[in-house]
């Protein structure tokens, strides 16, 4: 089991890339696997922020999905706003993979302060 | 789980041969509606081996579920998983074989349209006739079709056999029911509330696509799963959305059943719980003559003795397996080894020998006869009959004796009785048998605390080594201050130094207790009772009264030196219904000459050396 996820978390970090353009404010989510279809709804993202980001108020940005080319853009108004998202996708994948572990494990801790994200 | 060292009888080892890989490039997937006879859609998602050309032609694996047959997944678990990535290692494994591998959402579950009133309903069956016309009718397709699942897919894949279409060659069916009353909604006519519940609430949910049901019961899943997957061309969720509000009238059978007592008991469609068994379809399965690999284990629930009433009962090619696992063999349960950590064999080995029985069907000789393999709890090795009980399968009786003993020789005493207050706080908890349907570990721990709570008997050191295999029969006469109540009966290893072990148990509802000369509907080798509502017999307050049944089915050594406990709880507050609803029952179990309560042991007779 460890060392599935393990795999995961290297899978992810390799077929997912986060990109960051500080002087525009953008942050990319380019995704490199052979995943076909829509990369996702901007809804999906907010979800994914909060339910492995870790991310619990608003923060207004542009989530901006591009099929074509595969990828998110995630556009902020402001640095503080910008480098506070930076900070949760630097590590969003590892903790994605840590909470995954952690419920098996039988610790439920860690989901009980994710908010609502089914409605 | 078992010994790997278990070489001897075992079924892993005598199905396995080497897997002959075809296709090594992974697999393609890809879903659509299949059309059944009344209309109905039902979602089916399919998965070939990459590289398979146009002209080769290939057997196909399905397996009909009502958990849904592939996963929409949250992002980023989506863009690097595909959606049948909870069935691992199905997929690889199968198509690697040259197997297509197909998962259907049942009718009224997932992404297919209809509607369920009942499980495993007549119309749910006549749709895998349908779904192999459609196989057969792809370009892929050799013309032949089995059918493998566990638990609700386990019980598809054996009805799958009732269609009997020329194209099914062999139904490969894992922990899944005979009697669905007696193995799982009432063991010994007591309500299973907590899985009957949980069950239905989660059915419920995954009918209507809702993933919170997971946050609370399932978190592991709830983090990576979003929804059901519907079909390719359903982009916009049309289908989808027709589909959930149509499930939005199907029944389940918490509400159909907790007002239920008694096996005859109607359901507002008319049917009867007996109607979607096993056993009452046996005629058809055996029409079919369609081979069985059938197999569960000792610690599930009464799926176990489900095993046992199929080998017995079904004339059908078979071969049954009962080793010592959970539900589905997903964890270790063998109780007297609870540091065990993996699987043995593993998901891969098990899946590989369940394609060999398939190979074996499809291309080779078939299967002749019946075969019942055998795990032997503490000695840990397989073992192989042709018949049940096996050979050498003699009961021998233990009393209950003065100060709470468990002695081979009947009491000679005029009077003698012991006086228990039920306590309703008595439990199991929920890592038990019964809730173990539900994915949870096997662990009875803390027994010697347990059994503080309930009245118990215990024998002697054993002189000699002594294999327990079958089921045990209870003899208890008692009296109680109630009309109504429920037995639990565990019997327990104790060995040298005081450790107590559960080895299985039975429960019983004490108005069902009257034996029938009746014919049961199939064959059994513990006392009938009918759990028919014109059988129910209420005890009379304060008159003595015989009560005598079945244990669930075990096999396991006791070791020279260990002793036998019986302990005796009148609830299991975790799991089963309060009966009787109100009241403190105090009961006396009598052991004296006249009234001698005792259990008869299933014995294996050794031979001497």
């Amino acid at each position: 089991m460890e060392e599935l996820f393990t795999t995961l978390k290297n899978i992810l970090k390799n077929s997912i890339v986060i990109k960051a353009d500080q002087p525009n404010l953008i942050i990319s989510i380019i995704i490199k696997s052979e995943f076909k279809g829509n990369i996702a709804e901007p809804e999906e993202v907010l979800v994914m922020l909060k339910m492995f980001g870790g991310l619990r108020e608003e923060v207004p940005l542009d989530i901006e999905i591009d099929n074509e080319n595969r990828k998110v853009n995630l556009k902020f108004e402001n640095m503080e706003n910008f480098e506070k998202i930076l900070g949760i996708t630097t590590k969003i994948w590892d903790n994605a993979v840590d909470m995954l572990i952690q419920v098996t494990e039988g610790n439920f801790d860690v989901i009980r302060d994710i908010p609502d994200v089914d409605e | 789980m078992t010994d790997p060292n278990a070489i001897e009888n075992n079924p892993f080892k005598e199905l396995g041969e080497i897997p002959r890989m075809k296709f090594t490039d992974g697999y393609s997937v890809h879903s659509t509606y299949i059309p059944m006879r009344d209309n109905i859609k039902i979602a089916a998602t399919i998965c070939l081996p990459k590289g398979i050309s146009s002209s080769d032609k290939i057997p196909t694996i399905l397996t009909q579920t009502r958990y849904w047959r592939a996963m929409e997944l949250r992002i980023p678990f989506r863009w690097i998983l595909d959606e049948v990535v909870t069935n691992i290692p199905n997929p690889e494994i199968i198509t690697g074989r040259g197997y297509a591998y197909i998962i259907t959402d049942v009718r009224g579950t997932g992404a297919s349209y209809g509607t369920r009133i009942v499980p495993f309903s007549d119309e749910e069956v006549k749709d895998g006739n349908d779904i192999v016309e459609w196989i057969i009718s792809q370009s892929w397709s050799d013309g032949n079709v089995v059918s493998k699942g566990i638990s609700y897919t386990g019980i598809t894949a054996e009805l799958f056999s009732i269609n009997n279409h020329p194209a099914i060659k062999a139904v490969m069916s894992g922990h899944g029911f005979w009697d669905p009353y007696t193995d799982v909604a009432f063991p010994g006519g007591v309500y299973d509330h907590a899985f009957m519940q949980l069950w239905s609430f989660l059915g419920k949910n995954l009918d209507l696509n809702n993933p919170k049901v997971f946050r609370q019961i399932m978190p592991q899943v709830w983090l990576f799963v979003k929804g059901v997957k519907p079909v390719d061309k359903d982009i916009y969720l049309k289908n989808l959305n027709e589909a959930l509000i149509i499930h939005k009238s199907n029944q389940y059978v918490y509400e159909n059943t907790l007002d239920k007592n008694f096996r005859d008991e109607k359901l507002p469609d008319g049917t009867t719980i007996a109607d979607i068994s096993i056993y009452e379809r046996k005629a058809k399965i055996e029409e079919s003559n369609i081979p069985i690999l059938a197999w569960c284990s000792w610690l599930d629930s009464g799926y176990v003795d489900a095993i046992i009433h199929r080998f017995m009962n079904l004339e059908n090619p078979m071969i049954a397996i009962l080793g010592d696992w959970s539900h589905g063999a997903a964890l270790p349960a063998n109780q007297f080894f609870l540091d065990r950590k993996t699987v043995t064999p593993s998901p891969r080995d098990r899946l590989n020998a369940w394609i060999n029985f398939f190979e074996r069907c499809i291309h080779g000789n078939g299967f002749h006869g019946k075969a019942l393999y055998y795990y032997t709890l503490v000695e840990e090795k397989w073992k192989k009959t042709m018949i049940w009980p096996p050979i050498g399968h003699e009961y021998k009786k233990m009393y209950f004796s003065e100060n709470f003993s468990l002695l081979k020789e009947k009491p000679d005493i005029i009077a003698g009785e012991d006086e228990y207050k039920i306590n309703f706080r008595a439990t199991t908890g929920r890592n038990n048998r019964w809730w173990a349907l539900l994915g949870l570990p096997i662990l009875y721990n803390k027994r010697a605390k347990i059994d503080e709570k309930l009245l118990c008997y215990m024998s002697e050191p054993f002189k000699e080594d002594t294999e327990i295999t079958g089921q045990a029969i209870i003899t208890i006469y008692l009296t109680s201050t109630h009309e109504d109540g429920a037995i639990f009966v565990y019997l327990e290893d104790i060995d040298e130094k005081g450790n107590v072990t559960y080895i299985t148990d039975g429960e019983f509802r004490v108005i069902h207790r009257r034996i029938s000369k009746e014919n049961p509907p199939y064959k059994i080798i513990i006392p009938y009772h009918t759990y028919n509502e014109k059988d129910a017999d209420p005890l009379i307050p304060g008159e003595i009264t015989k009560i005598k049944f079945g244990l669930h089915a075990t096999s396991v050594l006791i070791h020279k030196g260990h002793r036998l406990k019986i302990a005796i709880a009148g609830a299991d507050k975790d799991t089963f219904s309060r009966y009787p609803a109100e009241g403190k029952p105090i009961i006396k179990i009598f052991r004296s000459r006249e009234y001698a309560s005792y259990i008869d042991l299933p014995i294996i007779q050794r031979a001497k050396t």
